[in-house]
């Protein structure tokens, strides 16, 4: 029975580590299919990395968080460029993969990655893949570790909505965001009227590390406490409504902090008033092109908040020989060396190296404050955090989804039946609070299920999906006009509307042309409507056409094909 | 004048510069015969020990005779405490540069004091050299290995360096906590950890948060067993003979369990404590109890970072006195005890006596003068630092202090 099945959600320690330690501590060390733009990464590292020809070259595997990547590019490269050897002589050469912190503990812990060192964003990743490791060997999985960097968690506003709430005169705190979050009138009440309601984005805890400190910091603020936080805590009703207070202004979720950067400075104040995110890229923002539309600023909340430290240390597997330790210390000498240091900086980081001075681009110029965060929240127990987590899944917006699959004749053999694992995989992992409805489209649309509760209809929804088979034409346009009419026409301001399009190729049998379409779906200067989440379905898809559709929408595009559209759809899951 | 006579503290038996020239003395005697000892006990003028072979080498003179390029001929394993690493590493690398540290290779294994004790005791064979931080342990280590063994596992031990305890604090908040309370003690932080409101409660500024305090874990961390040995003094009002009477005493431990409830953070290491601090402000400590050098380490980086750090010195101290223990266990050869004691030679040259005060330590070899302009005693002495101390308390015996170890263990249960 699907229901009783392990959820896709805790699907990278529910192996090793199960239930209770998946639901406590690894989502919201950012248990994320990727961090990346979709396509996920394929393991072992970017193609845009060429190894050096030759016999004496030694090849260190990489994975790091993705959240520093612009850095660790541009010094790696540095380093590959250079001619750095072993005691054997052999040239050192370092293929490097961002992906998710909690992602790259799990594919070396289970082999599929063999990386020779790691770093993640968090040292809590550390702890937990050695814990698990011991466990089964006895023996940790990274040996001693050293920061590479900090970044404080952070509020990231439009410097003119943060001047609204006080910034610069008075410390503002999630208390703050809650009263706003609440009010109906929004920014009116602060005298912008023309700013709508107040927008908040943070990433799914379950997968992202700056979500589940989020939803830490939140309920921290409910409590009113800084530190003892405990479950007779969370559990008290106020607490409860003070998270669904903030949650209610989300916008939606996601499983990477760097989409929701990107997409808030892209976006501008009608898409996301405000979103939790890491100072380094409140920093990186002034330098993003296009520009954002406005300054952005870092909100240290009053209350406390948490580090992203950055450790590093080596592997401790098989596959990890004496001179790879000796190559991997090598690299990793040359990453805390001063200068490496200093050009972290450059890309908005605090470097670990306490003896260079904080300086530009970390001040006030930047949005940030380099005399900040002035306090911490405590990382609650273990058995904090599992509450925790279940408070958010009660309180946390839910969704309204609509899947729309394309089952024109191309979709026939593999594609349609790899679509349908994807789509049931989807129906898994949603909450038991969302509902979802099923579409299928060729030359006609039709639906194969609406408004299906995923508290009691979650089985009828994957019969439905198996019930699908492949023929005719692609009536993409009419399908997604559909779906959204049926969306507008059930607003819940308290849900996330969204629909998820799958569609192997271009539009053959609409009457609707693309334009009228775009005019249909965009989303309104308020921010408020229907995201389109588009999938391009093998080679043939039109990742121009879908991708303006997700565009217009402030949603995104994914490239699909039947070998990775289970790892698309279990991303596209964080959002709700 | 010999400027050490300006930091005898009191005379007391625990004073730096007496404990000092004593062990000086001591080794004095035995170095002349020491290295033969050593290198002729086992009898085995073995390939792998060419360093052996040459007596006369002095550190950083070079001497050695034989011709082309020397290739290390014998590895010994340093276990020490990382509030040493820079002092240590500098002198890893230029030992290497010598003729006879060419021929040894050192390793250095950076370990909590009593985390090195434990290996040890454990049979960890890389380890030929323990240099906790203080003898503080070192009883109840040689308790422990006699359970097992007989005699002592330490073949020779000389102080490379003095440090005592402090408590570090951000000036803005120093000022702050000066404010509020007469005078920064055990007693104090205890109070300012259990204010209502925190910060708020101690100077109206809730935007600081709540008090954090930091110490490392004793039961890892040398530092950590002096901050609670200090404590337990402090409690009690006594200098001296701590006793198994003082800590079973039901006031003490609920005092105890009071103040260790409202710690913040327990690091394994007394040097990434206070990196910690610098690194991330007083976000993570308002204040820390360090070793004096750790804190002199750490001055001009934190200007950088976030302001200004005050030292305090504790109404009480004691001496961390930073031994070299040279072992005498079944996978310690002569050769690797010759070895160790060459480096250990280098460690207590002038030159590297001066490198350890410019890292803030007191240096073992009395002769090396500390009061001069580019002195961190004279050059920080705004921060709160100064030579002359007032208490030393003696250290406790093996048996108070395992029990002060359970006592913490309760007092602060798990993390």
């Amino acid at each position: 029975m699907i229901a009783s099945k392990p959820s896709p959600r805790q699907w990278c320690w529910t192996e090793s580590l199960g239930l209770a330690l998946t639901l406590l501590i690894l989502p919201a060390m950012g248990c994320s299919p990727s961090s990346q733009p979709a396509p996920p990464q394929p393991k072992g590292g970017s193609p845009t990395q060429t190894r050096p020809a030759g016999n004496d070259v030694l090849e260190l595997v990489f994975p790091y968080g993705s959240e520093k990547q612009k850095w660790i590019d541009a010094v790696t490269k540095e380093f590959n460029d250079g001619d750095h050897r072993t005691a054997a002589k052999n040239r050192i050469w370092v293929r490097t993969v961002p992906l998710g912190s909690g992602e790259l503990i799990t594919e070396i812990q289970e082999g599929r990655l063999k990386g020779h060192l790691a770093s993640p964003a968090s040292s809590v990743f550390i702890e937990l893949g050695n814990a698990e490791s011991k466990t089964r060997t006895g023996k940790p999985l990274v040996g001693e570790t050293r920061n590479l960097v900090v970044s404080p968690v952070v509020v990231a506003m439009w410097k003119p909505m943060a001047e609204a709430l006080g910034w610069g005169k008075r410390p503002i705190g999630w208390a703050d965001i809650l009263q706003i979050a609440k009010d109906e009138q929004g920014w009116a009440k602060y005298n912008y009227p023309q700013w709508g309601r107040f927008k908040f984005g943070h990433t799914h805890p379950e997968y992202s590390n700056s979500g589940i400190i989020s939803v830490f910091a939140e309920v921290y603020a409910g409590a009113g406490k800084l530190k003892g936080l405990t479950a007779a805590d969370v559990a008290r009703p106020e607490v409860g409504q003070f998270l669904h207070g903030i949650e209610e202004s989300v916008v939606h979720y996601g499983s990477s902090t760097g989409f929701f950067g990107r997409r808030m400075f892209l976006g501008g104040p009608q898409y996301l008033s405000a979103a939790v995110l890491y100072e380094n890229m409140v920093i990186e923002s002034y330098g993003s092109d296009p520009a954002p539309p406005l300054p952005v600023v870092a909100i240290y909340p009053k209350e406390g908040t948490f580090w992203s430290d950055h450790p590093v240390g080596v592997v401790q597997r098989e596959w990890v020989d004496d001179e790879h330790r000796q190559a991997a210390e090598e690299y990793i000498a040359f990453l805390t060396a001063p200068e490496q240091q200093k050009r972290a900086m450059e890309f908005g980081f605090r470097p670990a190296d306490v003896g260079i001075p904080l300086g530009d681009p970390i001040n006030a110029a930047h949005g940030v404050d380099p005399k900040q965060p002035e306090t911490t929240l405590e990382v609650p127990s273990a058995t904090v955090m599992n509450a925790v987590v279940d408070l958010w899944k009660q309180q946390k917006k839910h969704a309204n989804v609509v899947l729309a699959i394309d089952i024109s004749g191309s979709m026939q053999g593999k594609k349609i039946d790899n679509a349908k694992i994807g789509a049931k995989q989807l129906v898994e992992i949603l909450d038991k609070g969302d509902t979802l409805s099923l579409m299928s489209f060729n030359d006609n649309v039709a639906w194969a299920g609406q408004g299906l509760s995923m508290a009691t209809d979650r089985q009828v929804a994957a019969q439905d999906i198996d019930s699908l088979f492949a023929s005719d034409g692609t009536a993409l346009y009419e399908a997604i006009a559909m779906a959204h009419r049926y969306l507008v026409a059930k607003p819940a301001s308290d849900k996330i509307s969204a629909i998820v399009v799958l569609s192997d190729g271009e539009d053959t049998s609409s009457r609707m042309r693309l334009e009228e379409l775009l005019k249909l779906v965009e989303t309104n200067v308020e921010g408020r409507g229907v995201r389109i989440f588009t999938i391009g379905y093998g080679s043939d898809a039109r990742p121009d056409v879908l991708g303006k559709i997700s565009e217009v929408t402030q949603a995104k595009y994914y490239s699909g094909t039947p070998e990775n559209i289970r790892e698309v759809f279990k991303e596209i899951s964080t959002f709700f | 004048m010999n400027a050490m006579n300006n930091m005898d503290p009191s005379g007391s038996s625990g004073s730096w510069l007496g404990k000092a020239i004593v062990v000086v003395l001591v080794w004095v005697v035995l170095a002349g015969g020491g290295y033969w000892f050593f290198a002729g006990r086992g009898g085995q003028p073995a390939k792998d020990d060419r360093a052996a072979r040459q007596p006369g080498t002095e550190p950083g003179k070079g001497g050695g005779s034989d011709a082309g390029p020397a290739q290390p001929a014998i590895t010994i394993g340093v276990a020490y405490g990382t509030e040493k690493r820079a002092w240590l590493e500098w002198a890893v690398e230029q030992f290497a540069q010598n003729e006879e540290g060419k021929r040894i290779q050192v390793n250095l294994i950076p370990m909590g004091s009593l985390e090195g004790a434990h290996a040890i005791l454990e049979g960890d064979k890389r380890i030929h050299v323990w240099s906790p931080a203080s003898s503080l342990y070192r009883e109840v280590f040689l308790a422990e290995w006699q359970l097992n063994h007989s005699g002592s596992p330490i073949a020779k031990e000389e102080v490379l360096a003095l440090t005592p305890m402090v408590f570090v604090t951000w000036k803005n908040r120093y000022d702050a906590l000066k404010a509020h309370y007469p005078e920064i003690t055990f007693e104090s932080i205890s109070q300012a950890l259990q204010m209502e409101g925190g910060w708020g409660g101690i100077a109206k500024k809730p935007d600081w948060g709540l008090f954090k305090f930091g110490h490392t874990d004793p039961n890892k961390s040398n530092s950590g067993l002096m901050a609670l040995v200090l404590m337990a003094y402090d409690f009690h009002g006594k200098n001296n003979n701590l006793a198994l009477a003082d800590i079973v005493k039901p006031e003490f431990q609920t005092w105890l369990a009071q103040l260790e409830r409202g710690v913040t953070a327990r690091s394994d290491s007394t040097g990434t404590l206070m990196r910690e601090m610098v690194l991330k402000g007083p976000s993570s400590f308002d204040a820390v109890m360090v070793y004096e050098s750790v804190a002199i380490d750490f001055l001009k980086s934190a200007e950088g970072r976030w302001g200004t750090l005050q030292v305090v010195y504790p109404k009480r101290n004691m001496w961390s006195d930073n031994p070299y223990c040279i072992l005498k266990t079944d996978w310690t050869t002569p050769a690797h005890q010759a070895a160790a004691e060459k480096f250990l030679r280098f460690l207590m040259s002038p030159a590297a006596q001066k490198k350890a005060l410019d890292h803030g330590f007191r240096p073992g070899d009395p002769a090396v003068p500390v009061k001069f302009p580019e002195s961190p005693f004279v050059k920080y002495e705004d921060h709160g630092l100064t030579i002359d101390l007032t208490t030393i308390c003696d250290p406790p015996t093996a048996e108070v202090i395992n029990n002060l170890l359970q006592t913490w263990q309760r007092a602060a249960g798990p993390r």
